[in-house]
């Protein structure tokens, strides 16, 4: 209980969220520091933006997940509401569908799973952790079912512009013909990445329903005799949750241009590890959007540094395993004085 | 006391209210009415049913059987908001406070108030409850901190500033005095006693036989779900009442206290 209880809902005040936020936030300072050492183009611009690009959709599923944690929830489906949200669009766009119509019936599949996660959580009375494993397990089923669990391709460039896309890219030709990339441009995944983490934010600090959603976490009972339509809260969060896997699922596929029903696997696990590196507490009432941000940062660094440093994909999860409990454990030591 | 019952309709009339918990029965055919201006105590020991049928008139708990009147209207509480909506607030003995919000997000939690724009208005939010705040406690500082980090007395006073923020009509207290020091106790007193003559009707529920003759103008008590007696508290005398919650009957040779007085 120590890890939860001096934790303050208001972002703004020297408590123990912002120095967990602001510890989180040299480690990632360190981390870059340190890779900076290790590999001379890991402190690059463009290895940056690469950085980004990676981190867009662990940060899309962060958000969600951390509003779900803030409930005193957990969502394990995202991973798998992610592949069939991509292959519920890749099969419409197969039927004729536009591409921007079609992605939004796979955000649409993507929240009607967290709708139905949030249903059979409130309504049937199932623990969050058992609803959505049987959630993940449904809707992997569902994709690999409806593909033959094989990819589907030439879904057409349109499809690929959201993961590929950029902002202010400059090419200069060269007088050998050849195009030289002065600036890679900010990449669209970057960019809906941080509308999204904001309206994240601000739906959490600034509006009813976050309000209530930091309350059915700390305390559902009281927050229920309140007059916080407790079952309302909850089943949002995971229709939130599930809409973001939804887009995630998009930007994933769209970078690939390939619909991959087998994409996605553990995803969940990494945007758990993000929300609660970024200071989120698992016994609920506790997390924030900026810190998720963080913690999906540092994930996506570690990555990208040991990669470049070529540390091999399994050292990679050991480390990530180590810091997910390091960070839970200093926050716990530092709350307990 | 009389004088204010007589004169017009119960503000609350619960009439034989039943509550079954699978094979427990936990409240069995009690009635019990509350007029503007008056103080009800309701006694009895743990699990003697107060507690639960207090729970049913907040809408925290539905009713198995039995009846609802508010100003002589039945109404059926689904939930703790239906019973807002008549005026009826409530001081839970866990307080029911959510602890990694302030003072200001739990004084206001269902019922926050917003700005044009439909955000959460922090800065009126404050300021209201620094005002609520005031008084009943003119030393409560910390109104940011989290609720978690206050004092058992100070959350007291958060949850007694929730119910009566909202201009409750009917307040049901259960053991509001039960975190409290003297001085508080003190002070949750006066209040009761200040809303009392301002016309809301009271139901308080305590352990604390000085508290029940100080303050109420009746009681009921309750053993075993049942209601065992109801009484002007001039008619009995300590001694009366605990034999009703202890044993569930007056002692033999009771007679009516006011009568003989």
């Amino acid at each position: 209980m120590a890890a939860n209880d001096g934790k303050s809902k208001l972002s703004f005040l020297p408590s123990g969220s912002t120095l967990h936020k602001i510890s989180a936030l040299l480690t990632l300072l360190l981390l870059i520091l340190a890779f900076s050492f290790t590999s001379p183009a890991f402190l690059t611009v463009n290895n940056g933006l690469t950085v980004l690009l990676q981190t867009s959709v662990i940060g899309l599923l962060a958000i969600g997940m951390t509003m779900v944690i803030i409930t005193g929830g957990i969502d394990l489906s995202v991973g798998s509401v992610l592949a069939l949200a991509g292959v519920v669009a890749g099969l419409v766009i197969k039927a004729g569908v536009p591409v921007i119509p079609a992605m939004a019936l796979g955000i649409m599949a993507g929240a009607a799973c967290g709708f139905v996660n949030g249903l059979v959580i409130t309504k049937m009375r199932i623990t969050p952790f058992v609803a959505t494993l049987g959630m993940m397990m449904i809707a992997r089923g569902i994709a690999l079912q409806l593909t033959g669990a094989a990819p589907i391709s030439r879904l057409g460039e349109a499809f690929g512009t959201l993961g590929n896309g950029t902002f202010f890219r400059v090419v200069e030709m060269q007088d050998n013909g050849f195009p030289k990339v002065i600036f890679a441009g900010v990449p669209y995944p970057a960019v809906l990445l941080i509308i999204v983490a904001i309206i994240g934010a601000f739906l959490l600090q600034k509006r009813q329903i976050g309000r209530h959603i930091f309350s059915v976490g700390s305390n559902e009972e009281a927050a229920r005799l309140s007059g916080v339509n407790v079952d309302r809260t909850k089943i949002w969060a995971y229709t939130a949750s599930g809409a973001l896997a939804g887009l995630s699922g998009m930007v994933l596929m769209s970078r690939l241009v390939t619909v991959q029903p087998n994409e996605g696997v553990m995803y969940e696990l990494d945007a758990i590890a993000a929300s609660v590196i970024g200071g989120a507490s698992l016994m609920g009432g506790v997390g924030s959007i900026s810190g998720s941000m963080i913690g999906s940062f540092i994930i996506g660094v570690l990555r990208n540094g040991l990669n470049m440093a070529g540390t091999s994909a399994f050292i990679q999860q050991i480390i990530i395993g180590i810091v997910v409990i390091g960070a839970v454990y200093i926050d716990q030591f530092r709350n307990k004085k | 006391m009389l004088d204010t019952a007589s004169q017009n309709t119960p503000l609350i009339q619960m009439m034989d209210i039943d509550k079954q918990f699978g094979g427990v029965h936990a409240v069995q055919g009690v009635s019990v009415d509350l007029y503007p201006g008056e103080v009800v105590g309701v006694l009895g020991h743990n699990g003697a049913g107060k507690s639960c049928l207090m729970r049913m008139l907040s809408g925290a708990m539905t009713l198995s059987g039995g009846q609802i009147n508010v100003n002589g209207t039945t109404v059926e509480f689904k939930s703790p908001q239906d019973a807002k909506k008549y005026g009826i607030e409530t001081i839970y003995q866990t307080l029911a406070l959510a602890n990694h919000l302030d003072a200001a997000a739990n004084l206001f939690l269902g019922r926050e108030l917003k700005t044009r724009f439909g955000n959460l208005d922090e800065a009126r939010m404050y300021a209201e409850t620094k005002e609520a705040l005031r008084q009943l406690n003119p030393n409560f500082k910390n109104l940011k901190d989290p609720v978690s980090k206050l004092s058992g007395g100070q959350r007291q006073v958060i949850a007694i500033a929730r119910a009566i923020y909202f201009q409750a009509k009917v307040l049901v207290m259960d053991e509001p005095t039960a975190a409290l020091g003297p001085s508080e106790t003190a002070m949750v007193a006066d209040l009761t006693i200040r809303l009392k003559n301002e016309g809301i009707g009271i139901f308080l529920i305590s352990h604390d036989m000085h508290d029940v003759f100080d303050l109420c103008d009746r009681v009921i008590v309750m053993n075993k779900g049942r209601n065992v007696g109801a009484f002007a508290i001039g008619d009995v005398n300590k001694d009366d009442i605990l034999s009703l919650i202890i044993k569930g009957t007056l002692p033999d040779d009771w007679t009516p206290r006011g009568q003989a007085a």
